[in-house]
């Protein structure tokens, strides 16, 4: 999103704070002093929101701060979730798997002396590709037979 | 009403116990209300004028109550068609759902109504015994078959009427659950925990029944089948069981707010899989409980949560004979549980 901030200090990190109140991650914060306008100037802001609720929410709260957003665009909301993998398998697999947009977000691996060879992943991917990415990660387990536990 | 019970074994004795505890109960909706018959593998007890529950509730075999002792089958007990219901709680049989499959076509098929709470002849032939039910007005109640003394199907058939229903998901087995909370509790390996359960005597004779997701995927068939109007067999349930879970595994979910749980899912899919069930999730019960999780249209999001199998199953059974009491008595058209 792009908002046009008054240009003097503090008025970044009052935008800031809805942002974090309602959870948003910021990726990228980019003053498009080329863009100014007087007393304005534009700064576009790439964050990431645990969900789109939580955008709507902060950008309610900048609204009701008079922060002016003239850009409000290319929400890509995702789904993040956690899967159990249990058997020795190459991580490899799921890296390169045919998953859209598939992020790995986190993992944990069991203690390498175990017997037994675990690992939870932290999963991210466009919604509406949930179900088709634990499709093919159940596909994977099956071929490198391993035991697949999805969350609920 | 005239009753007769198929099965005398754990679930019949305690029923037996239980209408003798409340016979006052019955009489009170119908003053008419007595066993007549009751059979066992040895044979059966038959007195059209009512068998004594003092008695009933005293002996371990039909052969005991040698008054009325008849050599002879179940059928015999059902073809002497004195009986309105039949409560009938033989051994489960997945595989061809017998003997209990005859038994219920048998008594539906002369107008009897049937009350079980086995599961085998509900996976097996459902939509046939269903349709059978309303052919001749009888009912057929199985309550007690899903989720033990959970009343799901009250629930959804008399306080969901305008709901649909979206989705079903819950904890189907309580032997499993118990398995896992010891493994998620007490660092248990699988083994160690599935002995512990044995011991206990809460495991069916043949375990993989209850950790290969047998018993959670027949409930599953029963579930989509009854209330979701679909027709199901067995074979169309993913199944995985428990077995591979490790404690490694449990504790990489623990450290993330998860554990893990043998979970049925119904919706456009049927599946039972051990899932990550986040530890605030109203599906995370410990212990030998199950627990459904809805989700209908209207309503949105429901939980029940209790005991599935064991003693506590009675509940729905008597449940059952009173709702097919208090239906003779009004004339009720709602028949079965679906």
């Amino acid at each position: 999103m792009t908002l046009m901030l008054a240009d003097r200090p503090g008025e970044l990190l009052k935008a800031l704070q809805p942002i974090a109140r309602n959870g948003g991650n910021i990726i990228s914060i980019i003053h498009e002093r080329e863009g100014a306008t007087g007393t304005y100037v534009p700064v576009s802001l790439i964050v990431d929101f645990p969900s789109y609720e939580n955008f709507r929410k902060a950008r309610m709260a900048l609204e009701d701060l008079d922060i002016n957003i003239i850009k409000s665009e290319e929400v890509v909301e995702r789904v993040r979730f956690t899967v159990l993998l249990i058997g020795r398998f190459d991580l490899k697999k799921i890296l390169e798997a045919k998953i859209k947009d598939l992020k790995i977000t986190g993992f944990e691996v069991s203690a390498p002396t175990s017997k037994e060879f675990c690992v939870r992943l932290n999963i991210e991917v466009p919604k509406g590709e949930v179900d088709s990415a634990v499709n093919e990660l159940k596909k994977i387990s099956r071929e490198e037979n391993v035991l697949f536990i999805s969350s609920l | 009403m005239k009753a007769i019970i198929i099965g005398f074994g754990f679930i019949g004795k305690r029923l037996i116990e239980v209408l003798n505890q409340k016979i006052s109960l019955l009489k009170r909706i119908d003053r008419s209300f007595k066993v007549i018959g009751v059979s066992d593998s040895r044979g059966y007890i038959f007195n059209p004028d009512g068998l004594d529950l003092k008695v009933l509730s005293k002996i371990s075999g039909t052969h005991e109550y040698s008054r009325y002792f008849h050599e002879g089958s179940s059928l015999d007990l059902i073809e002497e068609g004195d009986a309105d219901i039949m409560v009938e709680a033989t051994p489960t049989n997945i595989k061809d759902g017998e003997p209990g499959l005859t038994y219920i076509r048998r008594a539906l098929s002369i107008g009897m109504d049937v009350v079980t709470a086995n599961k085998g002849p509900l996976v097996v032939a459902f939509r046939e015994l269903k349709r059978l039910a309303e052919s001749r007005g009888c009912h057929l109640r199985f309550e007690g078959a899903v989720a033990g003394a959970m009343p799901i199907f009250s629930l959804i058939n008399e306080c969901l009427q305008g709901d649909k229903i979206i989705k079903i998901s819950g904890i189907l087995n309580g032997t499993t659950n118990f398995i896992l909370s010891k493994m998620h509790f007490e660092g248990s390996t699988f083994e160690m925990a599935l002995k512990e359960a044995q011991e206990r005597g809460i495991t069916e004779k043949d375990p993989s029944y209850d950790v290969d997701g047998i018993d959670a995927a027949c409930k599953v068939v029963i579930l989509a089948n009854a209330l979701m109007d679909r027709d199901v067999r067995f074979e169309d349930v993913e199944r995985v069981g428990i077995r591979g879970i490790s404690p490694e595994a449990i504790n990489l979910a623990k450290r993330a707010n998860y554990t893990i749980k043998l979970i049925g899912v119904i919706d456009r899919n049927l599946e039972v899989a051990p899932k990550l069930v986040p530890l605030n999730h109203p599906l995370c019960v410990h212990g030998t409980l199950n627990a459904l999780h809805i989700e209908t249209d209207l309503a949105k999001e429901l939980t029940i949560i209790g005991y599935g199998a064991g003693k506590e199953t009675v509940s729905a059974i008597m449940n059952d004979i009173i709702s097919v009491m208090k239906g003779r008595l009004a004339g009720q058209s709602s028949l079965t549980q679906s």
